[in-house]
């Protein structure tokens, strides 16, 4: 096992290592774990935890010299979501991934300087893969029409409950 | 502005141009000469992450061959791998020889479109056409096994696979395998050992070793510029590590490096799917399932070697029918964004298409 993140009870699993910790410790440990040789990063995800209010963002790397995933996970907070950018230590393939979820759940990587929009065009709505963004509604808005006698239906909230 | 950007000029490349798949990438050009690129996705962003929070699993493994067309098995199979992972499945023996075979033969299939879309690069067509005929082969096996020559419906699922290979598929996969060794033998008259094709793709678009890592290249793009990597290899999946099998590498990091890499991983594949149709055992091919039941809770996360480099997918259940959040890490992500804009940047005008196909991208599996 890698001694530099021994202290946070990592949960091994086949040959990936699960680990959680504080946000403000997680620029300080990715930065050690590359520099111990996760060299590769595979990429960054976010979870939206609405109902305890926190992003988890975690990160997926990989090591050839140990052969092993480790995936650290930290959690913030939903509101003005703020975290510091992981591009100096992986450089571009750390950027597109961080502009991508900035994006799609609106999460501030501070210091990234290029977080233009990515795949959506002239997006004005809240970040749609929040959970509390209602694509429901905004297709019914946007794209039906209910005096249409063919899309009446998806305004019946019986059918397009989920 | 500088009086000598007055000579600049902009040009879209895509996202209606025969080598670009649905992908735009804006050039700015000094001359002949490109001084920037800044990729332009999003022509296929059709939300897999969130699509799939609102299905169950068996569903999302249909699903999921959207991924990407040119490899749709690929896409299954990390899918099926990571709900294996939540619900602790232990998939049978024969399944996963069944399952290996499918992917590589996707491989071959996929890797069959890259070499006939880089003739079209070349202009020369009869590659094209050759690489094409020679894919079909292997499509009519897909659809032998699957139903569906090009998508298979989520045949590799979780828990195993849908169903056996049907009678005779040993011989017939046996004489596709013959049939496409005649079609690489001749594709390496005409297009490989082209002396026409080599000037076009020897020095253009380099990629250095030092900059894998940074931008985040993997797969034959990254073992084109001297890195051995593959997850077959370095983090077996499946019965990957029972099976022999070299990783070709190559040092140059050029598009004609890369194009070897794939031609060399062809052959590899090729022996693959012998080794695993001679030592496929007998027995199931599916543990049981609830295709509409709860899941387990907890998370997982699945990487495989696809196509065209490092595939992963991670999942978060919260012990509902449908996961909680889906996270898909497409190799043409990185390939398309970083790693285009910076080999562009410097090349000439012509190279673009070339360089661009020599990185084997699939616009779908970027935009997901």
């Amino acid at each position: 096992m890698i001694e530099e993140i021994e202290k946070y009870n990592p949960r091994e699993e086949g040959s990936t290592i699960w680990i959680n910790i504080p946000s403000n410790k997680l620029h300080e440990i990715l930065k050690k774990l590359k520099e111990i040789g996760f060299e590769h990063l595979s990429m960054i995800n976010i979870t939206d935890w609405i109902d305890k209010d926190v992003f988890e963002i975690g990160y997926f790397l990989w090591s050839s010299k140990y052969k092993k995933n480790i995936v650290v996970k930290t959690e913030i907070d939903r509101e003005n979501a703020k975290i510091k950018t992981s591009s100096d230590i992986w450089n571009e393939s750390a950027a597109i991934h961080e502009r991508e979820l900035h994006e799609l759940f609106g999460v501030e990587f501070e210091k990234n300087n290029d977080l233009a929009p990515l795949f959506l065009e002239d997006w004005k709505e809240k970040p749609p893969f929040r959970k509390d963004f209602d694509w429901h509604e905004y297709v019914r808005k946007n794209y039906y029409d209910n005096n249409n006698e063919r899309e009446k239906a998806y305004f019946d909230k019986n059918v397009t409950k989920n | 502005m500088k009086e000598k950007d007055l000579f600049l000029y902009e040009l879209p490349f895509g996202p209606a141009h025969s080598g670009s798949g649905n992908f735009h990438v804006k050039i700015i050009m000094d001359g002949e000469k490109i001084v920037e690129a800044r990729a332009d996705p999003g022509y296929l962003h059709r939300g897999f992450e969130k699509l799939m929070e609102y299905r169950s699993p068996i569903q999302n493994a249909v699903l999921s061959d959207r991924i990407c067309v040119l490899e749709p098995l690929s896409w299954n199979l990390v899918h099926a791998e990571v709900v294996d992972k939540i619900m602790g499945y232990d998939i049978p023996e024969r399944a996963k020889y069944i399952r290996v075979i499918m992917a590589e033969l996707t491989r071959v299939q996929s890797h069959l479109i890259w070499f006939g879309a880089t003739s079209i690069a070349t202009g020369f067509d009869t590659g094209f056409k050759i690489a094409i005929g020679y894919r079909d082969y292997i499509l009519d096996l897909f659809e032998m096994v699957t139903g569906g020559r090009v998508y298979p419906a989520g045949y590799i699922r979780p828990g195993g696979v849908r169903w056996d290979f049907p009678d005779g598929f040993k011989n017939k996969c046996n004489e596709v395998l013959e049939k496409i060794e005649k079609g690489m033998a001749s594709m390496d008259k005409i297009l490989f050992k082209n002396h026409t094709f080599k000037l076009r793709t020897k020095d253009i678009g380099i990629l250095n070793k030092k900059d894998v890592s940074i931008l985040g290249a993997t797969g034959p793009v990254a073992r084109a510029s001297g890195i051995k990597m593959d997850v077959r290899k370095d983090d077996p999946y499946e019965i990957y590590d029972n099976l022999e099998f070299e990783v070709p590498v190559e040092d140059e990091g050029d598009a004609y490096a890369r194009f070897m890499v794939g031609r060399e991983e062809v052959n590899q594949s090729i022996n693959i799917i012998r080794q695993a149709l001679r030592e496929m055992p007998e027995g199931s091919i599916s543990v049981k399932i609830m295709p509409f039941g709860k899941m387990k809770e907890g998370e997982a996360y699945a990487r495989i070697e696809a196509a065209r480099g490092e595939a992963g997918m991670y999942m978060v259940s919260n012990g509902k029918s449908v996961p909680y959040r889906v996270k898909i890490r497409g190799p043409s992500f990185l390939h398309l964004i970083p790693v285009l804009q910076h080999l562009l940047v410097g090349s000439q005008i012509a190279d673009v298409p070339l360089i661009h196909w020599s990185l084997n991208h699939c616009p779908a599996d970027m935009d997901r």
